[in-house]
């Protein structure tokens, strides 16, 4: 027992001894991590400081809707996703009020090539794929060539809707034909029954693959494309809700196009920006439809190519056919 | 049966026919523009100076190049009569004036500008163009008249419902009083959707300083013939340019439905002909009935069958 108890004892001096000892070392400690925690928090605040004030902050130059370039830190942006929804439900209704007209003054073409360009650029076509095409025209062995370029005539009463078994194409309430490529099958129904051969098919993979991956579909636009589907011209809806001319209209450097709205009675020419009364463009250029005989109600009109401003430089489409 | 003797006589007459017409299309190409004199004259507000010639740049590289090609560089498109070169003596020698007004007016295959480009944007161009021209001296136009200032002129635009026409009152501010503008020629325009269309003439305004425009009664306006119109100087370099827009009722009330509201063949299936959905209903209702009827007869047959079963009726 005793010798426990005289064991204790030093045992208890050396725990008393360890207590002071521990005391001072708190302090020693506290005084070490408060100091740190002080100095880490000076460090943490004056960085935040720093990173708040610090001209070269990573900043990103954004466009906002309203046309103004704003600059906003990169780590603060985040992705809008694209409501496709909502964006084909807006591209079946169409625009409220307008019925939309072409017209093509067949004088002025030239054969330039800038709006099938256009087009092609804008709806991701190759070469070889056409929305518009320039023809070379000649009714008979005396009469002149002409170039003619062709449009998708988006018909009031189209033929190519009406056999379309899974309603993928439509017609609007402001006169525009347009396929959803989502709903598109690829039975090509469509593409026999235009009698202007209007229409398109994609036997191969489209031609901006890399580009539009991961881009929402814009039925507006019928970007990204889709390989085993119909497309086809489509007035440029997107650029008519934007209140701007269509691309083929826009890069026409000859002034063939007017385009315009039947309800203002007013076209628009796309090279001078003239406007005039669509009833008197046509009253007095003798203004005519391709095939109205059809009953397909075309919203193209053409105006004939009498007094051509240009040479057709080409041979003849028919001097060397034999009948 | 046509001889010898005359295809050579056709011929004959045929060549000549296409010497006189070449010569013509010849002497038509070489044909001078000649430019009104009171045109020719004209001469811009602003002084041409670096940043105008920046913007002129940008704006004959996106209206002009495609054609004219660069200055200087001689590699304008092959066109005939071709697009001269902007800096060469040919096209320098045009004064300011002359310059404005062919680039506003065109010829032949050269566009008329007017609509594209503002009075600005056309001065600007020309002072990108001066810039090629080591001895151009720039001679500034005075101001419209003594007392006025440019940003002071203010035009009303009103329906005369006497007259029944489009009334535009020009005045200025002059020493602290508004004095009507005499003279000064108007152009009246309706806005459409992608452009605006010119109604009626230029106008000048009357000592009063009023000019007067004809509208057309069968102009289309809103749902209520609501018209936006814009008014707006012909010489934009003199009166600056100022404009006023203002909505008139005096349109034609136009309302279209949509082009999609009617039953149609191609129109969605709410919209299916009356003839269509009936024909239809009916046919399929026919072949269901007949499949019924049919049916039934078998069971009939079958039952009576049954019934007059010898083997059965011995049971």
């Amino acid at each position: 027992m005793n010798n426990k108890k005289s064991t204790a004892d030093p045992d208890n001096s050396i725990k008393s001894q360890e207590g002071a000892d521990s005391r001072r070392s708190f302090f020693k400690r506290f005084g070490l991590v408060g100091a740190a925690a002080a100095a880490g928090g000076a460090a943490i605040y004056s960085g935040y400081n720093y990173e708040e004030t610090k001209p070269n902050r990573d900043m990103v130059k954004v466009l906002t809707a309203d046309n103004k370039l704003v600059e906003v830190p990169r780590d603060q942006i985040k992705d809008v996703k694209v409501d496709v929804a909502r964006m084909t439900k807006q591209g079946r209704e169409g625009l409220a009020g307008h019925r939309w007209v072409m017209v093509i003054d067949l004088a002025k073409c030239r054969n330039a090539r800038k709006c099938i360009q256009a087009c092609q650029g804008a709806h991701h076509l190759r070469p070889y794929e056409y929305h518009i095409n320039t023809l070379t025209m000649q009714e008979s062995e005396n009469t002149a060539p002409y170039y003619m370029p062709k449009p998708c005539q988006h018909c009031d009463n189209p033929p190519c809707v009406a056999v379309c078994p899974v309603d993928a194409t439509f017609k609007r309430q402001d006169g525009i034909v347009l396929i959803d490529n989502e709903r598109c099958i690829g039975c090509r129904f469509c593409v026999a029954a235009c009698p202007y051969s209007a229409r398109m098919f994609h036997w191969e993979e489209p031609l901006v693959v890399e580009g539009d991956k991961g881009k929402e579909y814009n039925i507006e636009l019928n970007v990204p494309q889709k390989k085993g589907t119909v497309s086809k011209c489509l007035f440029s809806a997107d650029r008519l809700r934007e209140g701007k001319l269509p691309y083929c209209v826009s890069a026409c450097p000859n002034g063939v196009y007017s385009f315009g709205d039947e309800n203002q009675d007013s076209v628009t020419n796309g090279t001078t920006k003239e406007t005039h009364r669509l009833s008197e463009l046509l009253r007095d250029n003798g203004g005519y439809q391709l095939m109205p005989e059809l009953g397909t109600k075309p919203r193209v009109y053409y105006l004939p190519p009498k007094n051509r401003l240009f040479e057709f430089k080409e041979e003849s489409p028919i001097a060397n056919e034999k009948v | 049966m046509l001889t010898r003797k005359m295809i050579d006589k056709l011929m004959k007459r045929i060549y000549l026919l296409l010497f006189v017409l070449s010569s013509c299309a010849l002497a038509v190409s070489a044909q001078e523009w000649i430019v009104p004199a009171e045109n020719g004259a004209k001469l811009s507000t602003f002084a041409f100076t670096d940043s105008t010639r920046t913007a002129g740049g940008n704006l004959f590289n996106l209206n002009c190049k495609s054609c004219h090609g660069d200055p200087g560089k001689n590699n304008a498109v092959k066109l005939v009569p071709p697009p001269p070169d902007p800096a060469s003596l040919q096209m320098q020698k045009n004064s300011d004036g002359a310059f404005f007004y062919k680039v506003s007016v065109g010829r032949g295959l050269m566009p008329s500008f007017k609509n594209t480009l503002s009075a600005t944007d056309t001065w600007k161009i020309i002072s990108y163009l001066r810039g090629f021209n080591d001895k151009y001296v720039q001679v500034l136009a005075k101001q419209l008249a003594p007392g006025i200032s440019l940003e002071q002129v203010t035009l009303l635009l009103t329906w005369n419902k006497e007259k029944k026409q489009v009334q535009v009152a020009v005045s200025s501010l002059k020493e602290g009083t508004r004095q009507p503008v005499a003279g000064a020629e108007l152009k009246l325009f309706a806005q459409r959707y992608f452009g605006n269309l010119q109604v009626d003439e230029a106008r000048a305004t009357d000592s009063q300083g009023v000019a007067l425009f004809n509208f057309p009664a069968t102009l289309p306006g809103d749902s209520t013939g609501m018209v936006q119109l814009l008014v707006k100087p012909t010489d934009e370099t003199a009166f600056g340019e100022t404009k006023t827009l203002a909505a008139l009722e005096i349109g034609v009330p136009t309302y279209r439905p949509p082009l999609n509201e009617h039953r149609a063949l191609w129109n969605v299936n709410q919209k299916t002909p009356i003839w269509l959905l009936l024909t239809y209903v009916f046919s399929v209702l026919t072949v269901w009935a007949l499949i019924v009827y049919v049916m039934l007869q078998l069971r009939l047959l079958f039952k009576s069958g049954e019934e007059n079963d010898p083997d059965k009726q011995n049971i």
